[in-house]
């Protein structure tokens, strides 16, 4: 039984603190894990740090042989480039990547939403087949879909536009027998409750069943959200134009084979990755309260 | 039971469901409704050419792969013809190369892609077997376009299976930089002509304290340096009819050894990783190197205060001879044949490419006589690679050449310079490998 | 990944009213309500999976040119292909499956431990905790695209960072990362595990708290040590995350496409060019699909044997008495 617990719960006060260290903690275990936390901060920190420095280095600067964590010659020029430029976008890059994922993410929750309470709450002919059907491609991998869809995407005129980036990842296997397991464990009292008062299916669904699952609705929004948010081969192939490119296909292009710019590489990823972050450091808690989530299948 | 009346009944839905699954069969399976674009000529109907047009407002979607220093040239080019012209509106969408013969064929399948384009010289023949890109004979004919107006080489590589199917725009090659200071500090006036004054420079520069005077590319230009000195040692990397491999031939074998000496003795540091030797050069870590004459504009941009000179290769074998390439216009294939466009096209490629010589401020080498020797062309920096026109070298017009030389050549250059195989061993693989695809290309493109 | 084996039995719907007639119906929807409930969901599935299913295997059993019109029937050709060394796919298809499974060899057993060690380090409440979480967790919102571009300049040969930063604690200063092997692997693996590590962490963390600290308790009461508590209480406790761990992992890393295409651009020559990557290039950049599509296949039915051997693993161990 999935157990949905509201905000973290790192709230035992005895904590196992980590079955290996055994015993209280001792002072010397203390600042052993303390080392480990900072060494493992400094290997996770610097990468990123270096990247927002060089961004504001000069071309000659980002190539010097001797790494420059303070540019010798601070500059806006990348980002002026990077943002001036009509063949590199990348504003509309990080718009239509927030578009993109959220109407996937709404498209997602919708479709299995609906079709998880069917499967939930509902009888009727068909129903193994089409349960037993949903589960079964939960185990295909995607692969073997990119080269069909890409036809199918090419025969609707899909091409080079976002839609071709929405709607084909929108039907979610995973979505449908999560949000599945979800409603069968609600209690029912609600729902008989609203059918006594006479409220039809959908009804008893949108004014009842939903507001109760906000967490399980809200996981998935998530999680399909970044799941489109990263995606990568996909975009790469089926968008054209730099205006319709979303931010990772985007900067792809921006690794030009006859001469690589690093100052401009690392702007063009700063661009995309500040909002990112920033919306992460706003969001932290629910962001990874969310993922965890996914793996605690009761 | 399907006593109920409903619909949604399952058997009707499972059918529903078949009929959407059969729809998306038999499209794919009668090749698409894209049907077999590419049979239309290029339109040789509406009388007299007069340059101008006089139909409706159209719209025109140009592609094009000039995403570096080249692209704002031909984007001035494309705003001052819009201007010219208030009924016909070019709106130019570049995409760099590596992808651009990937998503024009794509696009053109799909009916999305432009109406005008420019591909390169070596894969006309691909857009044209794959149907892409429709013939222009009739626009050529029009616009009273001949021979004796190009360089011959490039004018008969836009032919395939005896049609025409590029308008040439310019001509590009590779051409070698030197650091005019290191030049000066050796004792030498002039980048190295030929191998003795190649080897003398290097080594002069060794003794004088740079390590490591010039960086052998283990991939991108590393292929195009061979390709120019198999020809200059006699050889060919294809045969004439482009059907089979030779450039494992005697020719081709010491041509790369040469390369790979140069590393070997210590000219060039090992493992140069892709882009380095030139960002190396803009740096003055090195003294020369070999790169397309399209480099011009980005040297001078990002590395201002070096001091360098550009002339044509070195001639390290018997003939002068190096690899070179071409834009060309080209009309992409349509569902529908629309003609005002077709018009507007034409005159929008006849303009262009007249005013080649605007376009040789982006580093490229017209390819229409008249606008080279225009005397505003000689003083452009890649002038000095011009001397002698017959020096082009150009890959065959086969369709998939250009996967065949990255499966095959590029490859082998790839391993010997990076010391993994010895050029003999490398390239004799590599001609197994591109003998095999250009065999697969025979059957599928039919020639 | 959902685990089957915890589907819930028994009760999961409404027993359905029956009525004179013997029609079927529920309270919750009945005749063509539930039909309706599944329909955008039917139609996108159908068309984006079911469909694509079908059309794959279809494809792959002809001469498939996206931009030629004849295709003619190949039968099983193109699955031959893949296997002869002496056709034009034959040898790099192999070599593909070989980067594949390299990189996966290499990069699960790493991604699989090393972020539970992250997730019990951070298992106890201490100051600063969230922070450190945030740190870890933040490559993997920045996505591959970010990361691959960054690390493309990190282990740039002669300009890098970790070259430069080995040369200076005396370690070679010229490791060709991203185009000699098995720089290059060491590399990819490297980039993939500082990537998603966090991920991992988190899931682990998670499960982590999901166990009874009672468990705990009775084992130290026992007298059991450190690692005889790890062993006993706390992996069979994670079971089922473990699982799903390990599953998804395997998964993704037989996926990898990005880190190869920025990093390494599958070199040196195509030794780090993935199954995957293989694919794409052989159907959506040489339009060669019916091959690729049948490499997808041959791809597919290896992950799907993997997964059933993985799960046969994980569920041979009865969980000692234990809630799982």
């Amino acid at each position: 039984m999935t157990t949905f617990v509201e905000g973290t719960a790192p709230v035992t006060d005895n904590p196992p603190e980590g079955p290996r260290r055994g015993g209280r903690p001792g002072r010397a275990k203390r600042i052993v894990q303390y080392a480990v936390l900072i060494v493992l901060t400094i290997l996770f920190l610097s990468p990123l740090i270096y990247m927002a420095v060089t961004s504001f280095k000069t071309q000659a600067d980002a190539i010097s042989p001797e790494p420059q964590w303070i540019p010798a010659n601070p500059t806006t020029s990348a980002y002026d480039v990077m943002l001036g430029s009509d063949d590199t976008p990348v504003l509309r890059w990080a718009f239509n990547s927030v578009l993109a994922a959220t109407a996937q993410a709404l498209l997602v929750v919708a479709t299995a939403a609906l079709a998880a309470y069917a499967l939930a709450r509902m009888d009727f002919r068909g129903k193994r087949l089409i349960f037993g059907t949903i589960v079964a491609t939960l185990f295909v991998p995607a692969v073997i879909l990119i080269i069909p869809n890409y036809i199918i995407i090419s025969e609707f005129a899909w091409l080079d536009s976002l839609t071709a980036v929405i709607v084909p990842g929108a039907a979610s296997a995973f979505g449908v027998f999560f949000l599945r397991q979800f409603f069968t464990s609600l209690p029912e009292e609600l729902e008989e409750a609203a059918y006594v008062d006479g409220a039809g299916p959908f009804r008893i669904f949108w004014s009842v069943v939903l507001p109760l699952s906000k967490p399980a609705l809200a996981t998935l929004a998530l999680l399909a959200f970044l799941t489109n948010w990263n995606d990568f081969l996909w975009p790469l192939y089926v968008l054209f134009s730099a205006e319709q490119q979303t931010l990772p296909a985007g900067l792809a292009t921006l690794q030009n084979a006859n001469a690589v710019r690093y100052d401009l590489l690392m702007a063009g990823a700063m661009i995309a990755a500040l909002p990112v972050l920033l919306l992460y450091l706003a969001a932290q808690r629910f962001v990874i309260e969310g993922v965890s989530r996914t793996g605690l299948k009761g | 039971m399907t006593a109920s009346p409903s619909p949604f009944s399952r058997r009707n839905f499972l059918g529903l469901s078949a009929a959407v699954g059969a729809a998306g069969l038999t499209a794919a399976c009668g090749g698409g409704t894209s049907g077999p674009p590419g049979t239309e000529g290029g339109g040789g109907g509406g009388g007299e050419f007069t340059g101008e047009y006089t139909g409706p407002n159209v719209t025109l979607q140009f592609w094009n792969g000039f995403t570096g220093g080249d692209g704002p040239f031909m984007k001035k080019m494309v705003d001052e013809f819009n201007t010219a012209h208030p009924n016909i509106k070019v709106t130019m969408t570049t995409i760099r190369w590596q992808d651009y013969y990937q998503k024009v064929p794509a696009a053109v399948v799909s009916g999305q892609g432009p109406d005008v384009g420019i591909a390169h010289q070596d894969n006309l023949a691909t857009l044209a077997a794959r149907r892409s890109i429709l013939p222009l004979d009739d626009i050529a004919t029009e616009l009273k376009l001949e021979e004796s107006d190009f360089i011959p080489a490039v004018w008969k590589g836009g032919i395939y299976q005896d049609k025409r199917y590029g308008i040439p725009l310019d001509v590009h090659s590779l051409g070698q930089y030197w650091n005019t200071d290191q030049l000066t500090k050796a004792g030498l006036q002039a980048p190295p002509a030929n191998k003795e004054e190649f080897d003398q420079a290097v080594s002069k520069m060794k003794s004088g304290g740079l390590q490591n005077p010039f960086w052998m590319p283990s991939l991108w230009p590393a292929h195009l340096i061979f390709y120019s000195l198999i020809w200059q040692n006699g050889g060919t990397p294809y045969s004439e009819d482009g059907q089979s491999a030779t450039f494992n031939s005697a020719e081709g074998v010491e041509a790369l050894t040469w390369m790979v000496d140069q590393i070997k003795n210590g000219v060039s540091p090992r493992n140069v990783a892709i882009d380095t030797q030139y960002n190396a050069f803009k740096s003055g870590r090195n003294a020369g190197t070999f790169d397309g004459i399209w480099q011009i504009n980005d040297l001078k941009a990002t590395a201002p205060k070096l001091k360098w000179a550009l002339a044509p290769v070195p001639q390290i074998f018997d003939q002068p001879a190096v690899w070179s390439n071409g834009h060309n216009f080209v009309l992409m294939s349509q569902k529908k044949a629309d003609d005002n466009k077709l018009q507007a096209s034409k005159i929008f490629i006849n303009e262009i490419s007249e005013k080649s010589a605007e376009w040789a401020k982006s580093g490229m080498v017209p390819a229409r006589n008249a606008a080279r020797e225009d005397a505003s062309f000689a003083s452009q920096t890649q002038a000095s690679v011009v001397k002698n026109v017959d020096i082009f070298r150009f890959l065959p017009s086969v369709p998939g050449i250009g996967d065949v030389g990255f499966q095959g050549i590029e490859q082998a250059v790839n391993k010997a310079t990076l010391l993994q195989q010895e050029p003999k061993q490398a390239l004799d693989t590599a001609a197994g490998v591109a003998n095999k695809l250009l065999e697969e290309n025979r059957k599928k493109f039919g020639g | 990944m959902a685990t089957v084996e915890t589907l819930p039995t028994g009760q999961d719907t409404l027993q359905p009213v029956r009525r004179e007639g013997g029609k079927r119906t529920s309270r919750y929807g009945g005749g063509w309500v539930p039909y309706l409930f599944l329909l955008p969901y039917l139609a996108l599935f159908t068309t984006f999976v079911l469909v694509p299913i079908v059309l794959g295997i279809w494809i792959s059993l002809h001469t498939w040119d996206f931009t030629l019109p004849r295709k003619p029937w190949a039968g099983l050709g193109n699955y031959k292909d893949l296997f002869d060394s002496s056709s034009v796919v034959g040898p790099d298809f192999i070599r593909a499956m070989k980067a594949t499974a390299i990189f996966t060899v290499a990069s699960v057993p790493l991604l699989v431990v090393i972020p539970l060690a992250v997730a019990l380090l951070m298992n106890a409440k201490f100051p600063g905790r969230n922070l450190f979480r945030a740190v870890y967790f933040a490559p993997y919102v920045l996505g591959v695209a970010v990361i691959g571009v960054l690390w493309r300049y990190l282990l740039d040969n002669n300009v890098g960072l970790v070259n430069n930063y080995l040369g200076k604690i005396g370690l070679p200063d010229d490791i060709a990362w991203t185009t000699s092997t098995p720089a290059a692997w060491v590399a990819l693996v490297g980039v993939t595990v500082w990537w998603t590590l966090g991920f991992n962490a988190v899931i682990y963390l998670a499960g982590l708290q999901d166990i009874a600290p009672e468990l705990y308790e009775a084992a130290k009461i026992d007298g059991a040590n450190g690692w005889q508590r790890f062993r006993n209480v706390t992996l069979p406790g994670l079971r089922p995350v473990l699982m799903f761990v390990v599953i998804t992992t395997i998964i993704a890393s037989a996926n990898m496409f990005g880190q190869s295409y920025l990093i390494t651009q599958g070199a040196p020559g195509n030794e780090t060019r993935t199954a995957i990557y293989y694919i794409a290039d052989t159907g959506l950049k040489n339009f060669d699909m019916g091959r690729a599509a049948a490499m997808s296949f041959v791809l597919t039915v290896c992950l799907l044997l993997l997964s059933a051997v993985v799960m046969l693993a994980f569920r041979e161990r009865k969980p000692k008495g234990l809630a799982s």
